[in-house]
């Protein structure tokens, strides 16, 4: 399973990637959405994690790139703020959605549903 | 009994006269509801009476004037038919004596039983006269016929004789003489060939002129007697002295015609004055004619219709101030319950407006929080993981334990943040799937600390773990809130609040809020769901709480009802559909009550 993680929040993105491969996930993190663009082109995602709120594309528009790029690619979303506009778009477009903080056997377990 | 007046006063006072919750203040139009009802009723009863009072003093003024312009013509009249009877009178005796005197030679006129003859015709031909007798130029009485025994009477120091040289005529006032009964002596003068003069002179009995006078008297408040010009009385007064004395009133001014004069008398009641100095052709007279009216006794029956006008009035004044005070109080008191009204929403909404805002600033914080908090759980997480995975630190407890708390601490975090933003999510209207077991325990997270404090139990009951209706959760979460609070406000410490929650039937759940608190009494029962109904101190509460929890019970289309019992406890009832298919409008929402 091939996991691409996108947080502006640099910290967060790293560290929780850390998190993700010692428990044997594959996972690649980057911080924008451009940049998230470049990966996909370059390599195949089972699932790509996006923050909701990011500067530049945004994690609901860049959803709607990256499935363009690659069908069939997964998709969760977190968020800091959990406001009702970004439940509904959210829920609607991708399979989860999940707020920070998060709990990590939650989205291990959320992973290996999606990939099922 | 003070106390009784006291309270019913109290109930009687309106609404505006009480104190006004000083919160509510910036928001009334006017300042000062009294000062509005005073001016009020000032102007209106102003507007109403002015015209009244005037129109009724010209009105009596009117009155005054033509019932006394009446009573002097009626006076006049009398005065002026009385002169003429008493001068006719006089002037009548007089030219019998002038007659008798020019036809009739001195010596014949001495002659006792001629001038007895001649009586006796004058007294067939005008009455009244009493005797006759002739007095020669000394003053001595040469001739006498009548009922008294007066020959050789010596005149020469009356006042008569010495008047009597000076004219042809001479009428004497009223007086008592030799014989000692009151009468009038009229003279007649004519001279002898040889050039002496000598008088004829007769004796009027009083009582035919006081039978003439008497006939014009027009009632008890009426007088009529004659005077001499010094203010002797002549004929008999009712009121103004007995006969011979000076009359208590000032004698008049000397007038040729009868005049009539508004005065008073002693005692300061009002009079009107007819007078006349009786004056004859022949000869002029001591007499003045006194016609009296008292102004009081005339003034009888338009006194009594005029007690009548000034009682109607009166009483119409009463009767407009009385419905200028009611109407003005009545109004003054619905702009104030009206103007009251809008402060209470406008101060409402201002709490609203407040409450969106610490709603907005609580998602703004909750935000901001969330990133470093993630942050701190992924580094923590982070930091666990690498003591699990690495052999070495698994086995120290302690560090394990540490990390733990660390967790745990961001998970309340967490928990809070997640609060604040449910909070912020409440101003928005969304119709969604709502799980009551999750709502109710959302709602009594704001009370578990206060709860806590006062000992107070809350039990919660809802069997179905899965209890979801479709409806407005942030409306639900507000009446819930509403009621709730209601609960914490009424219950002692020590108290019990019991929620429970259940399927009414297949499309309706029922949530009952229920306290073993202080309970109401029945009557307040049916008003408490009326806007501004309070038990609690003027100005302590808006009295709109359950107002509004009952508006939004309505608009998420369910029901509430209360029972309670004084002392016992109280049970509010919520009926709500399961599922809503019409839109809920948008609209308010707040915690006050």
């Amino acid at each position: 399973m091939k996991v691409l993680l996108v947080d502006d929040e640099k910290k967060f993105a790293m560290m929780l990637s850390k998190r993700l491969a010692l428990r044997g996930i594959d996972v690649n993190y980057v911080y924008t959405g451009e940049e998230a663009l470049v990966m996909a082109e370059n390599s195949r995602y089972d699932v790509a994690i996006l923050d909701v709120k990011m500067p530049g594309i945004g994690g609901i528009e860049l959803k709607r790139k990256l499935s363009g790029l690659a069908p069939g690619m997964k998709f969760i979303f977190l968020t800091g703020h959990g406001s009702e506009t970004d439940f509904e778009i959210g829920s609607a477009e991708a399979a989860y959605y999940l707020a920070k903080p998060l709990q990590i056997e939650k989205l291990i377990e959320i992973l290996h549903e999606v990939t099922e | 009994m003070i106390d009784k007046f006291r309270k019913l006063l109290g109930s009687l006072r309106p609404e505006f006269y009480h104190r006004t919750a000083e919160h509510l203040n910036p928001y009334f139009t006017f300042t000062d509801y009294r000062k509005i009802w005073a001016i009020g009723v000032f102007l209106l009863a102003a507007t109403a009476l002015v015209p009244l009072i005037v129109v009724t003093i010209i009105h009596n003024q009117l009155i005054q004037k033509s019932v006394d312009s009446e009573i002097i013509l009626r006076t006049e009249r009398v005065a002026s038919n009385a002169r003429r009877a008493v001068t006719f009178f006089l002037e009548e005796r007089l030219n019998a004596l002038r007659f008798t005197v020019n036809e009739i030679e001195y010596d014949q006129l001495t002659n006792s039983d001629l001038l007895a003859e001649i009586l006796r015709n004058l007294k067939l031909g005008f009455g009244g006269l009493t005797d006759l007798s002739v007095i020669d130029h000394t003053g001595i009485q040469v001739a006498y016929a009548g009922p008294f025994k007066l020959e050789g009477k010596n005149y020469s120091n009356q006042i008569w004789f010495v008047e009597c040289q000076k004219c042809n005529f001479y009428v004497s006032q009223i007086f008592r003489g030799y014989r000692d009964l009151p009468h009038i002596i009229i003279l007649a003068k004519s001279f002898r060939p040889d050039g002496t003069f000598f008088i004829l002179r007769a004796t009027i009995e009083t009582e035919r002129l006081i039978q003439t006078l008497s006939s014009y008297e027009t009632g008890a408040h009426a007088d009529i007697f004659l005077t001499n010009r010094s203010g002797i009385i002549q004929t008999s007064s009712k009121h103004y002295g007995k006969i011979f004395e000076k009359m208590t009133l000032p004698v008049p001014n000397f007038s040729h015609r009868t005049q009539t004069v508004i005065s008073t008398d002693g005692q300061g009641g009002s009079i009107i004055t007819g007078y006349a100095f009786i004056s004859t052709q022949i000869a002029d007279t001591p007499f003045i004619l006194m016609v009296i009216k008292q102004k009081a006794g005339m003034m009888g029956a338009w006194q009594e219709l005029h007690s009548k006008i000034n009682w109607f009035v009166g009483l119409g004044i009463m009767v407009i101030i009385l419905v200028v005070t009611i109407t003005c109080t009545f109004m003054v008191n619905k702009l104030y319950l009206a103007d009251r009204a809008k402060a209470e929403t406008m101060a409402l909404m201002e709490q609203n407006n407040q409450l969106a805002s610490i709603g907005q600033l609580a998602a703004g914080v909750a935000h901001e929080i969330n990133n470093p908090l993630a942050l701190i759980n992924e580094t923590a997480g982070y930091v666990k993981d690498l003591f699990v995975i690495k052999e070495q630190y698994r086995k120290d407890e302690e560090l394990m334990e540490n990390i733990d708390y660390i967790l745990e601490a961001v998970e309340r975090c967490g928990t809070i943040t997640r609060q604040l933003l449910g909070f912020a999510r409440k101003f928005d209207v969304k119709i969604q799937k709502v799980n009551l077991k999750e709502v109710i325990s959302d709602v009594l997270h704001f009370h578990n600390k206060e709860a806590e404090y006062r000992n107070i139990k809350i039990h919660v009951d809802v069997p179905e773990d899965n209890l979801e209706i479709e409806t407005d959760q942030g409306k639900l979460q507000q009446i819930l809130l509403n009621l709730v609070n209601n609960v914490f406000q009424a219950v002692d410490n020590g108290c019990w609040l019991d929620i429970h929650a259940s399927h009414n039937g297949p499309d309706k759940v029922d949530i009952t809020i229920s306290d073993n608190g202080c309970g109401m009494p029945q009557e307040n029962l049916s008003k408490i769901f009326e806007p501004f109904f309070t038990t609690k101190d003027r100005g302590a509460g808006t009295g709109l709480g359950l107002a509004i929890t009952y508006g939004l019970v309505k608009k998420l289309h369910g029901n509430i009802s209360v029972e309670s019992k004084e002392k016992e406890g109280t049970t509010f009832t919520i009926t709500l559909p399961t599922l809503i298919h019409e839109e809920i409008s948008e609209d308010e929402g707040s915690i006050g009550r």
